[in-house]
């Protein structure tokens, strides 16, 4: 089986028929923006778990004078650095929706159109064992783009909660401060913290099933899902392609 | 105008107080409204001088707890003179009227003075079954509220529950308890003084605040003076430094309970409580709770009572289930359930794979064409 190379910038050149059926095509899906940014805020997720999870709950406790030991503050300290990497990732990742290439924008979240409505529950049918075939979308397949709408709501709100209980803290004079007003939005302090540590708990169940998915998904459909994630590319069929839309492609897109 | 011929100075004889100790008092009182070691000089001069305000106090759905933190039974004080310059007309616990006579007596004030009168309100209002679980002379707690703080010149709710609702308003709530911001919205100049009790020092700085400049302080976002509750109890404890090294209470009685390690571990609600208890104490500066081994229970906090039992844990539960349930226990099994359920998934897409490929007529056609393509290729290569 034969791959092919496919750069995907909008070609202006009348449609081609760029590959065979059966044939796999080699499709540039995610830019470097979206990897630098998954990769990110997959590890400030990893880190602000962590070191979040200790100031909920300390469990490493140390003996001796006070003044000789900073374990929670290295943890809040980290916390806090993790915590910038993530809300530039996520803010940069939406900013994304509205720069990038057709598989990054926000109308891949927030089914819109027709076509990914049908998607959406042809996805669910196919994971229901109902289809035996997933349908062919080359980027998010629309279920997973839906839920990721909401992993996107979950990160806001955790954003929110955070820098509500930051200003908490934030010393006088501190920009941070102005975040205040979201406090009672919360709820209260504690409910903010409430609200915080559920948040991490449905990211990290999701966690368990976006790697588990993708993994799996590289297994069942053999279309590089987890390389893609680095590498930016995927490898499509043919059909899937053509049922995407891609009869612009020109032939100088195409290596063989 | 000599000094004693002033009524407040005469006050300050007659009781016993020295001067010495009023100036004292009026640093203290710079010092609890965090203003510069200067500004006593003006407290002291504007509230010599100043008028009497005409306070009536309400008494709703409470325990009295703040009016005895108004009353402090002990020795007399600058303070309890600067607090004996409201002229009370109306407080149901300590006037000597009763009955009739004591709701004529607020009536008279609402009426001759419409908006010339400081009302403090202690105690939720009920607001369920039309108000009839808390009602006085034969009205209601609402009816009054609405027409004593509607006609104020400021309303000053006292306590947890006549500003949040308090422990009246803990789940379920069967009286339907509000406190004032929410059962008379509206309210011209509300000033909140939560806490249960609230602390009478922050009342005293708030009167010295309104004798000496003749305004209200600055608020936060739910009313309360930034004097009083801009800072969170964690941040001024002093037992923080044990908090970030990583030194906590595990057990009542253990060795770090009896060193003063930080009680977070053991459900302190500092982190998240606004109030100014670690530096004014309490019972004139004597202690406080953290201070005697205690955790903060939250009481100064909106929906104290729900979100902040229980008092030994670091959050509430999940609702749903039980009370004894935690985050964490709730958050891991939801997360090991998520686990399994597509582990389970993932064996079954498996299996459909392998079942496709070994069964399905395509595979077993295609399964067959390779079969006899090997088997003429045999063939084939046979000579």
């Amino acid at each position: 089986m034969s791959t092919t190379a496919i750069t995907h910038e909008p070609v202006t050149q009348p449609p081609l028929a760029v590959c065979r059926p059966g044939e796999l095509v080699r499709v540039y899906v995610w830019q470097w923006p979206v990897r630098l940014t998954h990769w990110c805020t997959a590890y400030a997720i990893l880190f602000l778990a962590m070191t979040g999870f200790y100031m909920g709950n300390p469990f490493i406790t140390v003996s001796g004078s006070a003044g000789q030991h900073f374990v929670m503050g290295w943890a809040k300290t980290l916390h806090f650095y993790a915590a910038i990497v993530f809300a530039l990732s996520v803010i940069t990742r939406v900013l994304w929706m509205f720069m990038g290439n057709r598989y990054s924008t926000w109308d891949k979240f927030i089914p819109v159109a027709r076509k990914r409505q049908t998607g959406l529950w042809n996805s669910l049918r196919y994971y229901l064992f109902q289809l035996r075939q997933p349908p062919g979308f080359v980027g998010h397949n629309p279920l997973a783009g839906f839920t990721y709408l909401f992993v996107f709501l979950i990160f806001f709100v955790m954003i929110a909660t955070g820098l509500a209980l930051y200003s908490v803290s934030a010393p006088v004079g501190s920009p941070f401060r102005v975040f205040s007003f979201l406090l009672p939005l919360a709820g209260g302090a504690q409910s903010a913290r409430w609200i915080h540590h559920v948040g991490m708990w449905m990211i990290l169940a999701f966690a368990v099933h976006h790697v588990y998915s993708a993994v799996l998904m590289s297994q069942v459909e053999a279309r590089g899902t987890v390389e893609s994630m680095a590498s930016g590319y995927k490898f499509v069929p043919c059909e899937d392609l053509v049922y995407s839309g891609y009869r612009f492609l020109d032939r100088r897109d195409v290596e063989r | 105008m000599s000094e004693s011929d002033n009524w407040f100075m005469q006050e300050l004889e007659a009781r016993g107080v020295s001067r010495r100790e009023f100036v004292g008092f009026c640093s203290a009182m710079a010092a609890v409204l965090a203003l510069p070691r200067t500004a006593a000089e003006t407290i002291a001069a504007e509230v010599q001088v100043a008028e009497k305000p005409v306070l009536v106090w309400l008494e709703f759905q409470d325990c009295a707890g703040n009016s005895e933190s108004f009353l402090r039974a002990s020795r007399p004080t600058a303070a309890d003179i600067v607090l004996d310059t409201l002229s009370v007309d109306y407080h149901e616990t300590i006037m000597a009227a009763a009955g009739h006579q004591a709701e004529e007596a607020l009536a008279a004030t609402v009426k001759e003075r419409p908006g010339g009168y400081i009302a403090v309100v202690e105690g939720s209002i009920p607001t369920g079954e039309n108000g009839a679980y808390c009602t006085i002379g034969g009205r209601s707690a609402l009816q009054i509220a609405r027409e004593v703080c509607g006609n104020a010149a400021a309303t000053v709710a006292i306590g947890t529950c006549a500003t949040f609702g308090g422990l009246p308003a803990a789940a379920p709530n069967p009286t339907g308890a509000l406190g004032v911001a929410d059962a008379v919205p509206g309210v011209k100049n509300l000033i909140n003084l939560s806490a249960c009790p609230a602390n009478v020092e922050n009342l005293t700085a708030l009167v010295v605040y309104y004798l000496t400049f003749k305004r209200w302080p600055p608020l936060d976002a739910w009313r309360r003076p930034l004097f009083a509750y801009g800072k969170s109890i964690h941040d001024n404890c002093e037992r923080r430094a044990h908090f970030d090294a990583g030194q906590y209470v595990e057990a009542w009685g253990d060795e770090a309970h009896r060193t003063g390690y930080c009680l977070f571990k053991k459900g302190c609600k500092g982190p998240v409580t606004f109030q100014n208890c670690p530096n004014v104490r309490w019972n004139e500066g004597t202690n406080w709770p953290i201070g005697c081994g205690h955790p903060c229970i939250g009481c100064a906090e909106p929906d104290f009572w729900d979100k902040m039992t229980p008092f030994y844990a670091h959050l509430q539960g999940v609702p749903g289930f039980g009370v004894a349930s935690s985050v964490d226990k709730v958050g891991f099994w939801a997360t090991v359930g998520v686990g399994a359920a597509f582990a389970a998934h993932g064996f079954m897409s498996l299996g459909r794979r392998w079942w496709y490929s070994e069964h399905h007529p395509a595979a077993r056609e295609r399964a067959e064409e390779a079969q006899r393509r090997a088997d003429d290729e045999q063939k084939g290569g046979q000579p």
